[in-house]
């Protein structure tokens, strides 16, 4: 047995690897991806007055520490048996539309279409945003920087801070929106949605205008048949911040449909000695092990996946661009892992015309921010989507509101099967017998895990630092045969 | 050329700690600009905590000629304590400065100049060797607890150094 080790040098010596188990025949037998703990999140937070939560886990990622604050907000609304008043639930909704707007225009640009853009194996010195911006003009690294910047300003505006957010108290908001706030808000997300409109066209004409990438995408080796979750409104369109959470087979028929409190009915969490990340599946159908197909228990939470949970868009524009999409790759679900930077734009144009919607809305500027509390139920469960996944915030009171118990399931987790899956097909269709791994192999083994856009800071850590990876092939006796270097 | 050997700044001067204060070490930087004797350096000086890096620290960087960076890292080749100082020529990943999500620091340098923005004319990173970043705690290590009268000794003398002097030409 060979050893193929793929070592993502991060911040932290020795953090997240992931290994490549090569036979003595040379094909891939296996793949581990591993991410060290975060510990003590729990313990933390005993004994704490609940209502420091929301602002307390702003600070156990600095990723997205929005979606964090929305799960816990609305869990803590839960423990006070309470619900934010209408304007309230807008104005958080608004701040939340700003949230992804911001972290899917960094996804994209930085992460996804330097791949695409610029090529899957190009020289790395030039696969990343300045190879992009170098190939698509110089305008649009401006419109990306100016973009990011608007929509942190709309958050640090409505939230009190762009990253320790502190807007949400039980029962609603601390702070209201003026109608000068909301009408500088307006011209704004216009500029979003001309900016998402932008987006997707660049990758119609980049991506779908290259017939080799849209092989890649529809046969490369980087297509799994799970099972789909995403949070759904009433009528089954994607939502990010409310309704149910849907998960559909991996023909597209409704598995489950549940409130976020009945979560624990749905998901078990499976530990494997050689993780530290737990592995959420359904808990229904039982842990089958790392397979896919209609009898598996694994699921994705990804942007793709919500598209396929759902029966379509809140949004027009967005709405449109779901309907070609799934009617150019095939009709639903879509099981290709490349097409999640696909979904991912679709939904950014949902959060640009969303927030649109919300700031348009006469309720926006109302002054019913907060509903009276006048219990403590003593235990509560928030739902929200974040960028990349389903999150979970489950807390336990005692009577006077001080914290017991914690639990979260955080977005990236709820993928760790699926991406330690990705990884290994990518690595099976990769990886030949006697060819080389070169750096554009490893690069598009990484495209596997990279279009998870995962994060672990909430996970298990933080995995900063780019991406630089080290592929070493050894023998038996750990001898290095060949040894490739990216970063 | 006469060069005012003062501590009187060449321009806006920012000094920027980066980390997680609930995490344990992680949180040296934040730390340290709280507790630096301000007195000693330029009346005017910006400071500020934050906990990201690339596009981010881009944001926050830009339109300061002169910036002085404070974050944890962990190289695992010296002591905890040990400190550290990196300009982007001799550059090397600390905790903070980069971030999956985002581009590395060197990449948002060159993105920012390339798309017109002011870059600082003059960055220094200063890197604090930690134990643990692992574990939610609003306290640090031991080891690290033990010197950081060492350590905040050490970043202030170096800081006091380091500061720009003002050139009237």
């Amino acid at each position: 047995m060979r050893t193929i080790t793929i070592d993502p040098i991060t911040r932290l010596e020795g953090h997240g690897k992931i290994d490549i188990f090569v036979n003595q025949d040379g094909e891939v037998e296996n793949a581990y991806f591993q991410v060290p703990e975060l510990r003590g999140f729990e313990k933390f937070c005993e004994g704490r007055p609940v209502e420091e939560l929301p602002s307390i886990v702003t600070k156990i990622c600095g990723v997205c520490p929005g979606c964090h604050h929305m799960a816990s907000g609305k869990a803590v609304d839960a423990v006070f048996g309470v619900e934010p008043t209408a304007t309230a639930k807008k104005i958080r909704e608004l701040f939340y539309m700003a949230h992804f707007v911001h972290s899917h225009i960094a996804h994209f640009y930085a992460l996804a279409a330097p791949d695409f853009v610029v090529g899957p194996t190009a020289d790395p010195a030039e696969r990343n945003i300045l190879g992009v911006i170098a190939k698509v003009g110089l305008e649009i690294g401006t419109e990306v920087i100016k973009q990011r910047r608007i929509a942190q300003e709309i958050q640090a505006l409505i939230g009190g801070h762009q990253t320790h957010v502190v807007m949400n108290i039980p029962g609603g908001v601390k702070k209201g929106i003026t109608p000068e706030q909301r009408d500088d808000i307006v011209k704004k997300a216009e500029g979003f949605v001309e900016f998402s409109k932008f987006s997707i066209q660049l990758f119609k004409d980049v991506v779908l205008g290259n017939k080799d990438y849209v092989d890649l995408i529809l046969n490369g080796p980087y297509s799994l048949v799970l099972h789909s979750m995403g949070l759904v409104d009433k009528n089954n369109l994607v939502n990010f911040y409310d309704g149910k959470v849907r998960v559909v087979d991996t023909t597209g028929n409704e598995l489950y449909k549940y409130s976020g409190d009945e979560y624990i009915d749905y998901i078990e969490e499976r530990v494997e000695p050689w993780s530290y990340l737990k592995f959420p599946y359904l808990k229904k159908i039982g842990w089958k092990g790392f397979i896919d197909g209609q009898d598996s228990s694994v699921y994705q939470a990804t942007p793709l996946s919500r598209l396929n949970a759902a029966d379509g868009m809140a949004t027009p524009i967005a709405q449109q661009e779901y309907k070609f999409m799934y009617e150019t790759l095939g009709g639903k679900p879509v099981h290709a892992t490349l097409a999640m930077h696909w979904a991912r734009l679709i939904e950014l144009i949902y959060s640009a015309e969303h927030c649109l919607e919300l700031a348009l809305d006469p309720d926006i500027i109302g002054t019913d921010l907060r509903t009276p509390i006048e219990k403590i139920v003593g235990e509560g469960v928030g739902v929200v989507e974040a960028q990349r996944g389903t999150l979970t915030h489950h807390y336990w009171t005692d009577d006077k509101g001080m914290v017991r118990k914690v639990n979260l399931i955080v977005g990236t987790t709820n993928n760790n099967a699926a991406i330690c899956m990705s990884i290994k097909k990518a690595a099976q269709g990769l990886i030949k017998k006697g060819e080389e791994v070169n750096e554009g192999t490893l690069n598009m083994i990484e495209m596997a895990f990279r279009a998870y856009d995962p994060c672990f800071s909430c996970a298990t850590h933080s995995l900063p630092g780019q991406m630089r990876m080290i592929l070493n092939v050894r023998d038996q006796e750990g001898n290095i045969l060949q040894s490739t270097k990216r970063g | 050329m006469i060069v005012v050997e003062t501590s009187v700044h060449s321009g806006s001067i920012l000094m920027l700690g980066i980390g997680n204060e609930i995490l344990t070490d992680d949180g040296i930087g934040p730390k340290l600009i709280h507790d630096l004797d301000k007195n000693q350096f330029p009346d005017h000086i910006v400071y500020q905590n934050a906990s990201l890096g690339g596009l981010e620290l881009l944001e926050i960087i830009k339109d300061f000629d002169t910036v002085f960076i404070i974050d944890a890292i962990r190289t695992l080749k010296n002591d905890p304590g040990t400190v550290y100082c990196y300009t982007p020529d001799d550059f090397k990943e600390t905790l903070h400065l980069s971030n999956l999500h985002d581009i590395n620091f060197l990449t948002a340098l060159e993105l920012g100049r390339r798309t017109g923005m002011k870059i600082p004319s003059s960055i220094t990173i200063i890197a604090i060797e930690i134990e643990e970043d692992r574990v939610f705690s609003n306290s640090f290590s031991p080891v690290i607890q033990k010197c950081y009268p060492e350590i905040l000794s050490t970043v202030q003398h170096m800081l006091e150094k380091l500061m720009p002097v003002r050139t009237i030409c």
